[in-house]
């Protein structure tokens, strides 16, 4: 019997060192988007700590994984029946300390997995009490509304919105280290709004007030997108975050604000206005 | 009886722990409540089996012993054929097809043929080849 | 053998043969067999066949799904339609397939195994059989009316599932059609349950009932803990929206409320589709190593545990919406992690120095554990609310379901069908096919599935009808859509199989296979009407075995064994056995 086994053991263990540098190389030749496992680069000061747990779950994740599926195929080569072989195996029914040692080591990995993930969505939800820029969501079908509260910031001095369409998604402006609270609300469905690369996404949700804080930290253009099902159009209810310098920023305001996109546009406008398009027949 | 009962009798007291534990952590009305009717519910049939079991022996699938010849004897009454449970879904369906097309007169309609195919269920076995 | 007692049991109507015209042939009496039965049996059959229908449908709109989504732009549907599409293959899967299937296999299999002449309410099963049938067909019938069929998702969330935003005759049939279908299945239950609690054979205590059973038995209970949650949720629904009431209405926080009741039953839901599968994977294994269950009292406790835990922690789907505890949801969510692993290694157990025969029906069950891990693992990955943040309502999530419920619900229903095909028809299906059909749906599934996780993590949302050409999703998007193609054409070795064997030799023997071990296989193939001309003595949770293999039965009685017991080997046992 043990002379049988040998070949075979060799092979898998061959097999099994075979697998790791390959699956690490997969892992490189997919550059950066694979050293983060899938994840697009980071944007803000709070999305590597998503980041780091992802990783350290995905680690975790191919450990256990990895023991399992060897168990598995282990067994499936190994005692596959063969020519010759007994007609029954022996009867083996159970194996108490075997059964609670599989029953309590993973408290222990839940229970630290559990600590980290307490530990990052509190810094993913934290609120400052005075955030930096103040940006008013509104999500109506199927698009966005940007309220910048600008009004108390005195190099601006005025809000001032833009107001998406089908037809023109709506660009988003973030000055780069700033501290951004999103006032998310919703003017007809819940909506989802959603930055990739911020690893963040929130409802938005109507009669239910919801907001976060985010730090962008770098330099550039961003796709954002509606992440929940709102609706005929759902899948174009995209936007564009740019992440410019405080300067830029600015400007951008104060230009929405001399294009006639002076002041807040209030959720109240925002549902007038999705009532009589997704109603026209109860305004009569 | 015994690991039947308990089987329900755990709902009861699982749930008799969580229910506490999600109000005083969360705070949110519609969960704990579901929870907590959840956990009812599950004492109702486990009291039900308990009460029951009081009133007779250890049935022989309670007993390990037990011999088939046990068992033996009249088991009860099974339809061996019934076209009523087709036409009371058929019903069913109707009355909920009432609301679907908002059109009440459908749901009437239904409930009154719905009285015939309950009759029918009901009475089927007063009469005809399996007439007890 | 001849020690086991043998005994008649009867029923009433056993004792009064069914009168001879009803055995005559012609089409309109074998129609109105299958309209008026109620024999498990056949209504088993029928659950099967409806469901696999639905199976197919559901196929084929998953298809149209990945045949839009192979390249950027709207190719072929309009954005209405593929809203509609994958609202209906969702429905359609969960709720028309795989839970029909729960009830398929335990109407066909659960009387079998406990030694029951049938269930307890048997017209009560052709009730809920029919009330099945209905209810899909009035939620199928959207398709056919102006404005199409439902097309909010299949979880219809508020408002966007009021009458404002999702006017339309098509919505109202679904939410009907739905409630028909949350009675179906919970009649079904309580059948279930009633036929386990009492119609057990003698000396088949609980914790004599096959693991299977056990599933049945926990997944019936789940059924009547939440599908009537889920009823009130769509009664209340179409009261709003047909009587006008404002339940549901923004004002008074409508959305969450819908979000807790749906979810209260929608995360159950997966459980129930799931547990009484993992009871088929069990039996399989077992049976295919020639192995009782590997910690028997393990795996019972721990389907008792996921079916309580699954039912508390539904907030889990809730956690972008910034109206739930996360830490509460997050830890017990975690919890179910446990009981799940237990399984598995219990699986393992079982087929651990076992004597593994890989035909296509143990091939199904390693590829259930091969798929269901990883689904597993991404479902711990979901459960951190922290990751949620970014994965939720993504494809990531996508990819997750379907490696769980794909991974077993399909799996084991093939497992299932290979094993008991001849419990059912009284033939076999053939190896060769079976295999073939094993390895195009496994390489096509993994295909389609695989990559959706990397999809989601980089941006693609759920439910989109298009997704942006710079993006950088196409390629991936592609191989995906080829994988579903594959995987599409994987039934038809399946169908053909199902064809060619129609007519392939009766199964003569109560146990073709030779190893299995709960009483189905202690009675003839297919069995005749009442299951059982005489039932053999139960003794332990292998009672069919013991009566064709005696020398196991005591050997595994006086002596469990111990699995790292390295010094006992099979061919030891070999000669103690004769």
């Amino acid at each position: 019997m043990s002379g049988k086994t040998a070949p075979s053991r060799r092979w898998v263990r061959g097999l099994l060192t075979a697998a790791i540098p390959l699956g690490l190389v997969a892992l490189t030749a997919c550059s950066g988007s694979g050293a983060r496992l899938g994840l697009p680069e980071a944007a803000t000061e709070q999305a590597p700590h998503v980041g780091n747990l992802w990783l350290g779950a995905w680690i975790a994740s191919f450990v256990i994984g990895g023991l399992v599926w060897g168990l598995i195929f282990w067994a499936v080569i190994r005692y596959r029946r063969r020519e010759g072989d007994a007609p029954a195996p022996r009867q083996t029914t159970y194996h108490l300390p075997l059964e609670l040692l599989y029953t309590l080591v993973p408290f222990l990995i839940v229970g630290v997995l559990f600590f980290y993930t307490v530990k990052v969505q509190d810094a993913m939800i934290e609120q400052d009490a005075e955030p930096d820029v103040v940006i008013n969501v509104i999500g109506q079908k199927w698009s966005w509304t940007f309220n910048y509260m600008e009004e108390d910031n005195p190099a601006i001095g005025t809000n001032a919105h833009e107001i998406g369409t089908l037809e023109r998604i709506p660009d988003l402006y973030l000055p780069v280290d700033k501290r951004v609270r999103f006032n998310l609300q919703s003017a007809d469905v819940i909506h989802s709004f959603w930055v990739p690369s911020f690893y963040f996404k929130m409802d938005v949700i109507p009669g239910h007030f919801n907001s976060f804080d985010a730090t962008p930290n770098r330099l550039g253009t961003y796709d954002g997108k509606c992440a929940e099902l709102c609706g005929e159009f759902h899948a174009l209810m995209l936007f564009k975050v740019h992440v410019v310098s405080e300067e830029e920023y600015n400007a951008k305001v104060l230009e929405l604000a001399e294009n006639g996109n002076a002041g807040e546009r209030k959720l109240e406008a925002a549902k007038q206005a999705v009532w009589q398009t997704a109603a026209p027949e109860e305004q009569q | 009886m015994k690991a039947e009962k308990y089987t329900f009798w755990f709902i009861f007291i699982f749930f008799g722990i969580v229910t506490p534990i999600h109000w005083f952590v969360t705070k949110e009305i519609a969960g704990t409540f579901a929870l907590g009717a959840t956990g009812l519910f599950g004492a109702f049939i486990a009291g039900y089996l308990t009460l029951q079991a009081r009133t007779f022996d250890p049935r022989p699938e309670d007993r390990e012993e037990a011999e088939v010849a046990e068992g033996a004897g009249t088991y009860g009454f099974f339809a061996p054929k019934s076209i009523w449970p087709f036409w009371a879904a058929v019903v069913t369906a109707g009355i909920f097809l009432g609301p679907a097309l908002h059109q009440a007169w459908v749901t009437i309609l239904f409930l009154g043929i719905g009285i015939w195919a309950c009759s029918g269920w009901v009475l089927e076995f007063y009469r005809g080849d399996y007439k007890h | 053998m001849s020690s086991a007692t043998v005994t008649h049991r009867t029923t009433t109507t056993d004792a009064q043969p069914a009168p001879a015209a009803v055995e005559t042939h012609s089409l309109g009496s074998n129609i109105m067999k299958y309209f008026t039965t109620t024999d498990h049996k056949v209504i088993g059959n029928m659950y099967f066949v409806t469901a696999f229908v639905f199976f197919l449908i559901g196929g084929l709109l998953a298809l149209g799904i990945r045949a839009e989504l192979a390249s950027p732009g709207m190719d072929y549907m309009n954005y209405e339609t593929f809203n509609q599409f994958f609202t209906m293959h969702g429905t359609i899967m969960l709720l028309m397939f795989a839970t029909p299937m729960f009830s398929g296999f335990a109407n066909a299999i659960l009387p079998l195994q406990l030694g029951a002449p049938d269930v307890a309410f048997p017209r009560m099963n052709g009730y809920a059989f029919w009330l099945y049938v209905f209810g899909s067909l009035m939620a199928c019938t959207g398709f056919v009316m102006p404005g199409g069929a439902a097309s909010f998702g299949w979880f219809a969330y508020a408002p966007l599932s009021n009458s404002i935003h999702s006017p339309g005759i098509g919505h109202d049939l679904w939410i009907m059609g739905l409630y028909l279908l949350g009675l179906s299945s919970i009649l079904g239950a309580v059948n279930f349950i009633t036929t386990i609690i009492t119609m057990r054979a003698p000396g088949m205590t609980m914790f004599r009932m096959p693991i299977f059973c056990w599933n049945i038995l926990v997944t019936s209970m789940m059924v009547i803990m939440v599908f009537p949650v889920l009823a009130v949720g769509l009664l209340v629904l179409e009261s709003d929206r047909v009587l006008g009431s404002h339940v549901l209405d923004p004002s008074s926080g409508g959305p969450i409320l819908w979000q807790h009741l749906f979810w209260f039953f929608g995360h159950p839901e997966v459980y129930v589709i799931a547990l009484p599968f993992f009871g088929i994977i069990t039996e399989v294994l077992s049976a295919f190593s020639r192995k009782p269950v590997f910690g028997y009292y393990g795996l019972v406790f721990a389907t008792l545990a996921i079916g309580a835990l699954s039912v508390s922690v539904w907030a889990h789907h809730m956690f972008v919406t910034g109206a739930v505890n996360l830490p509460f949801f997050a830890f017990m969510t975690f919890l179910i992690a446990i009981p799940t692993g237990v399984k598995f290694f219990n699986w393992i157990g079982t087929i651990w120095r076992g004597s593994l025969t890989l035909n296509t029906s143990m091939t199904y069950a390693i590829g259930f554990l091969t798929t269901f891990l990883f689904g597993g693992l991404t479902g711990i990955i979901l459960a951190s609310p922290a990751l949620d943040f970014q994965v939720s309502d993504t494809y990531f999530v996508v990819a997750h379901f379907h490696y769980v419920l794909f991974g077993t619900v399909v799996f084991a229903m093939f497992a299932g069908f290979y094993y008991w095909w001849p419990k059912f028809t009284g033939r076999m299906l053939n190896e060769t096919w079976g295999k073939i059909h094993f390895w195009t749906l496994f390489i096509g599934f993994h295909t389609t599935f695989l990559v959706q996780h990397w999809l989601g993590v980089a941006g693609m949302q759920r439910r989109i009808a298009d997704y942006g050409a710079w993006e950088g999703f196409t390629f991936l998007n592609q191989l995906s859509t080829f994988g579903a193609f594959l995987l599409g054409i994987s039934m038809l070795p399946f169908i053909w199989n199902v064809w060619i064997t129609r007519k392939a030799p009766k199964v003569t023997v109560n146990d073709p296979w030779g190893w299995g071990r709960s009483l189905e296989w202690a009675t003839s193939c297919p069995p005749p009407r009442h299951n059982f001309e005489s039932l053999p003595r139960v003794r332990s949770i292998s009672p069919a075995l013991d009566l064709t293999r005696p020398e196991l039965a005591t050997h595994h009685l006086d002596d469990p064994g111990e699995l790292l017991d390295d010094h006992v080997d099979a061919a030891e046992l070999e000669g103690s056995a004769k």
